[in-house]
């Protein structure tokens, strides 16, 4: 079975461009609130944020009984890298970024951890003709390859995403990231699937998980749920309920069963952590709800491809 | 061609904020004022209530002093304390007492202040999750709300912007249909619309037609010049860089309505800075403008009004762009 993995960045301060929800709190207070949460068994730490001493942050998770699903290298960061860090035009800025993402990389590691993950917001474009994207593939190549070379035992993992704060990202889909994984060709990179980015960049999560699958791509699992307009970042299943069952399912047939699931669900005005307990308690109930489609039934209808049957199956689960 | 007065929005002068980062400095109204003022283009000047008018007397100074007219007060009915659960929709009678408190407050400065706009976007009157709101009865308390703020001055001319979405996954007032549908509950002559083009956008509408709804009951108070890429994000873009046809259309739909009143501008300053965004923005008004009258008016509404086809209306549109324009497939 999955583990379930709080990011710490929902832990605090929570605001978008018009409010300000949630008062931020101190690393400790964050770890604290993790290990109340029923059923959470470890986090997703934020780097820079969270490591301003490792030791400190290792003896914190020892004492709540926490692990640590992936380290979140936070490439966008107020008044640094505003026009991109991996993909920067300026050589300085791609050497900074890839300076402290190795920094990064042996923080997972003095932590047991042996994924990154990483969402380029900032690199993209707002308007045509504002960037060269030939040459931006050019400096991603060139800076995770770098990143990737420090340490083969850490997986970098690129969490795609189709917009914001860029009108355009430049990786917008699973498509767009399993691709440049391929043409780069390193074994220690892969891809953060965030279910919610799939869901809104109109994809399938299911068949956005096959195609990492197939191409041997590594991946690591978001967890939350959206209208399918933004990146609402809500409650898994409460827009896409056998989109969720399908993914599952798709997981356990690709062998993801003994590895992480990490929620970014924004709390907004609901409380912390009942907001995170409702996640994994709904994230749990579909699972069970996945766990009761029988495997040779369901392939024999997929077989038969007929929704009318499919669908009447499902429901008869519930 | 009709050319309009236009005006700036202050909150995007100081310092900008998304989810995930912030832009630009913090600013002094002082400071967003002679930023203002650098945009030649610009003559008026958009003031949000209350955060702007902590002191009204500084407010008219800088008015005079900048020689900029205050085009409209913006009320802000979101704040994350009060309105947690709404506004103007609030089932408690406090947060709604309290949002048309604001509104009537800032029709009484508007009025001091010798102007009679005002506009709010209700943000705050929204939902994210199927069964979180009773729509029957937050529709009830939101066309009673607004109601009560349009009947407290009828000198004052109180304007909606809706949106679709954001901060919650949908706002109520989303779309114009809706926009008109509590304008046509209320009734009150003195309640209107504030035409948000990147908010008609991201709601997947076509702005020209929009403004020609709302005129047609004469709900157009106000615009909110701006673009986005049409994929449901209020980019807040420079008007025309992505949308140009449909800006031309507005335009044009826009002289033909008559409408007389402000093109104010949302518009993001992110990593170029807020004068230079707001100049260039003028500047592509003025331009779109300016193809207009090259194309002529006159022969665009001949053409629309005999029902001429897109083929035979796009070479009238396009020919004006280059100085001998290809004869397509007569050559």
């Amino acid at each position: 079975m999955n583990k379930l993995a709080a990011i710490t960045g929902f832990l605090g301060a929570a605001h978008n461009r018009y409010m300000v929800y949630q008062a931020d709190r101190p690393l400790a207070a964050k770890l604290q609130l993790a290990s109340c949460i029923p059923g959470c068994e470890g986090v997703e730490a934020c780097y820079p944020s969270d490591f301003a001493d490792v030791k400190e942050l290792r003896r914190l998770l020892g004492e709540y009984g926490l692990g640590v699903a992936a380290v979140n290298f936070r490439s966008r960061r107020t008044g640094q890298w505003m026009r991109g860090s991996f993909t920067s035009e300026r050589r300085q800025e791609r050497q900074d970024v890839v300076d402290d993402l190795r920094r990064a990389m042996d923080c997972a590691t003095e932590l047991g951890c042996r994924r990154i993950t990483t969402c380029p917001l900032n690199d993209g474009s707002d308007a045509p003709f504002e960037t060269d994207f030939l040459r931006m593939y050019d400096f991603a190549a060139e800076t995770l390859v770098a990143a990737c070379a420090h340490r083969p035992d850490v997986t970098i993992c690129i969490e795609y995403k189709k917009n914001d704060p860029r009108q355009r990202c430049f990786f917008g889909t699973v498509g767009e990231a399993a691709s440049f994984c391929r043409y780069v060709g390193l074994t220690n990179l892969g891809v953060t699937l965030d279910i919610g980015h799939a869901l809104y960049a109109e994809e399938r999560p299911a068949q956005s998980l096959a195609l990492l699958a197939k191409l041997k791509i590594p991946y690591y699992v978001h967890v939350n749920d959206n209208d399918g307009r933004w990146d609402w970042d809500m409650l898994p299943g409460t827009f896409h309920l056998w989109e969720f069952a399908e993914f599952f399912y798709a997981l356990k047939k690709v062998g993801y069963d003994n590895d992480w699931y990490a929620f970014d669900v924004f709390p907004k005005e609901i409380d912390i952590c009942q907001n995170f307990t409702a996640a994994f308690a709904l994230t749990r109930k579909l699972e069970e709800i996945t766990g009761r489609i029988d495997r040779a039934t369901m392939e024999e209808l997929m077989t038969e491809r007929n929704p009318a049957r499919t669908i009447q199956y499902l429901y008869s689960l519930l | 061609m009709k050319r309009w007065r236009k005006c700036a929005n202050a909150g995007f002068f100081g310092q900008r904020r998304d989810r995930f980062t912030e832009y630009q400095p913090q600013r002094t109204l002082e400071e967003k004022f002679d930023l203002v003022a650098q945009v030649h283009q610009i003559q008026g000047i958009e003031l949000k209530y209350p955060t702007d008018f902590k002191n009204p007397g500084v407010a008219r100074d800088l008015l005079a002093k900048h020689q900029l007219t205050l085009a409209a007060v913006n009320v802000d009915i979101k704040d994350a304390n009060h309105f947690r659960n709404g506004a103007l929709s609030a089932r408690d009678a406090r947060a709604r007492e309290r949002a048309v408190g604001l509104i009537k407050e800032s029709m009484d400065l508007a009025a001091e202040l010798g102007i009679d706009l005002v506009t709010t976007c209700p943000l705050a009157d929204g939902y994210d999750y199927p069964f979180q709101v009773d729509y029957r009865a937050a529709w009830a308390n939101f066309i009673a709300s607004v109601d009560t703020a349009a009947a407290y001055r009828t000198d004052v001319r109180l304007c909606l912007e809706y949106q679709p979405h954001e901060p919650h996954a949908r706002i109520m007032l989303d779309t114009v249909g809706k926009a008109l549908f509590v304008c046509s509950e209320v009734a009150r002559p003195n309640l209107g619309i504030n035409l948000d083009v990147g908010h008609s956008l991201a709601a997947h509408e076509t702005p020209a037609e929009a403004a020609a709804l709302l005129a047609a009951k004469g709900r157009l108070f106000y615009i909110h010049t701006n673009d986005n890429t049409g994929d449901g994000g209020d980019w807040d873009m420079m008007s025309g860089a992505v949308h140009f046809w449909h800006w031309l259309e507005l335009l044009y739909t826009l002289d033909r309505l008559g409408y007389d009143g402000w093109f104010g501008a949302d518009v993001s300053p992110k990593h170029m800075g807020p004068a230079d965004a707001y100049k260039t923005n003028s500047l592509l008004l003025d331009r779109m403008g300016d193809w207009l009258e090259a194309i002529g008016a006159d022969r665009i509404g001949e053409l629309l009004r005999t029902g001429a086809d897109p083929a035979a209306v796009y070479e009238c549109l396009t020919g004006f762009m280059v100085s001998k324009p290809s004869r397509g497939g007569e050559e």
